[in-house]
């Protein structure tokens, strides 16, 4: 589904990206894992081309979306992405959020897509939330608004950049329940995670990220129980202590 | 000592100089947001060119004090392209020009106040940039400079005033000459005062009605 090859991003002369190769198929399930820094969220937001890469090509569905007349716009629409900080609309209510897209995106009609807003937030277990204010609602709570708003939009793909890094750990559960539902039901996700638990149970294929590489590509069984590189064995050890 | 007759006259000529006050305030502020809005967003997009035409701008109004930039646009201008303006035009172009500059520094802070995540969350359910701008950027920006273009607002009443230089009929202008030809210097312009102190006094409890209406919290 999404191709990655000899992908490069720098910042200012710094290699945060350098040369990953890897490819993503459908219906699967890939966790991210890896120190903070290792260009875990870069890597992500290249594949939705909010972070423009310096060299090298994505293709989607073999299209080459660094070309000129590639529909950036379309791919977004295909590729919904959850933020570790939410970044809900806070001036909108929970369904004005996650119906805003589909009104003026989808051009659905405001009544249906109301509905269709109230099918998700219902997914989510809030459909008991759908008129209230956003910061009136618990970090958990607006993490599932927020994967409610992506799911509004039909994705093909789900990119998750620590979904639950800035909750409150009695939060986290919920929301890793939701995405476990997702899983289950066949979405395509790519999670960038320190949930080790959800990604040994979730996950078809574990990446593990240092220093602007992927440096193993395992299933969770091969990577939790014996790891190919020292980094990765120093990594899960103190996961594990 | 205080001459009450004089009252009775000086009061009409006071309140046909409010209505121009009024006139020029608000169309100056309507122009000036819009001026200030432009000039304030290209300031904070990539586009070094705009930007820097807008900072140049800004750099020249607020630089120069406003009784000046009256002067130069009723005076210079006219002659520079050999065309003339009335002084009510001259007025509204000067009032508007000068808060457009103070706008945008308002309207570039706001803007730079909102989340960067806002414009990642559009971007990634697919929205164009002219629709997060106006459906996710501009309307926190707006709630957030509510106090500031209020303030603004009674700013520019105020200096509205200096018109008087260049002959706008406007308050302190009527005042002024009622005050000339008839010697009542006191009354005139004690009468003026107190106009200004309450068309500001109002226009402070309207605004903050609708700061609270709109639930702006007031740092
Ligand atoms: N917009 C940016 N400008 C400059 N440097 C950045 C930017 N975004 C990320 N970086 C740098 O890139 C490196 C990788 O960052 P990131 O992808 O956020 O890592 P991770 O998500 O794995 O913690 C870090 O060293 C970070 O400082
Ligand atoms: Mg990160």
């Amino acid at each position: 589904m999404i191709q990655v090859c000899s992908l490069k991003k720098q910042f200012n002369n710094i290699m945060v990206l350098d040369d990953v190769n890897i490819d993503f198929n459908t219906k699967e399930v890939t966790c991210i894992l890896g120190p903070s820094g290792a260009g875990k969220s870069t890597f992500l937001r290249c594949l939705n081309l909010l972070e423009e890469p310096t060299a090298g090509k994505i293709l989607y569905n073999g299209k080459n979306t660094l070309d000129e007349n590639f529909d950036v716009r379309q791919l977004r629409e295909d590729v919904g992405m959850v933020f570790q900080h939410f970044n809900l609309f806070p001036l909108k209510s929970v369904v004005e959020n996650v119906m805003l897209a589909l009104v003026l995106v989808k051009k659905m009609p405001k009544k249906m897509a109301r509905e269709k807003a109230l099918e998700m937030l219902k997914k989510v277990g809030l459909s008991d939330k759908a008129d209230v204010m956003p910061h009136t609602l618990s970090g958990g709570q607006q993490q599932r608004v927020a994967i409610a708003r992506a799911l509004a939009m039909e994705p093909k793909m789900l990119l998750f950049d620590e979904p639950t890094s800035a909750l409150d750990p009695e939060l986290v559960g919920d929301v890793l329940a939701v995405m476990r539902n997702l899983a289950k039901e066949g979405m395509t996700m790519i999670v960038v995670t320190h949930e080790m638990g959800f990604a040994k149970e979730v996950a078809d294929r574990i990446l593990f990220m240092a220093d602007g590489n992927v440096v193993e590509d395992a299933s969770p069984d091969v990577f939790f129980t014996n790891p190919n590189t020292q980094r990765a064995q120093a990594f899960l050890s103190r996961f594990i202590a | 000592m205080f001459d009450w007759s004089s009252i009775p006259i000086v009061f009409p000529k006071i309140v046909d100089g409010l209505q121009m006050t009024i006139l020029i305030a608000v169309l100056g502020i309507l122009a000036g947001f819009i001026i200030g809005v432009c000039a304030g967003y290209v300031r904070t997009t990539k586009s070094k060119a705009l930007s820097s035409i807008a900072a140049f701008y800004v750099w020249i109004i607020r630089s120069t004090p406003i009784i000046v930039q009256a002067l130069y646009i009723y005076f210079v201008i006219p002659r520079m392209l050999d065309i003339s303006f009335n002084r009510e035009i001259a007025g509204i172009l000067c009032i508007s020009i000068n808060a457009s500059a103070y706008i945008s520094e308002i309207v570039r802070g706001a803007l730079n106040e909102v989340p960067k995540g806002q414009w990642e969350a559009g971007y990634s359910l697919g929205m164009n940039k002219f629709q997060i701008l106006f459906h996710l950027i501009f309307p926190p920006a707006f709630k957030s400079m509510l106090p500031a273009l209020g303030n603004q607002f009674i700013i520019t009443i105020k200096d509205t005033a200096i018109l008087t230089v260049i002959g706008v009929a406007e308050m302190t202008y009527q005042a002024g000459q009622y005050a000339a030809t008839s010697f009542n210097l006191v009354e005139s312009y004690t009468l003026l005062a107190l106009f200004y102190l309450v068309v500001i006094s109002i226009l402070t409890i309207v605004l903050s009605a609708l700061e609270r209406k709109m639930g702006v919290d007031r740092r």
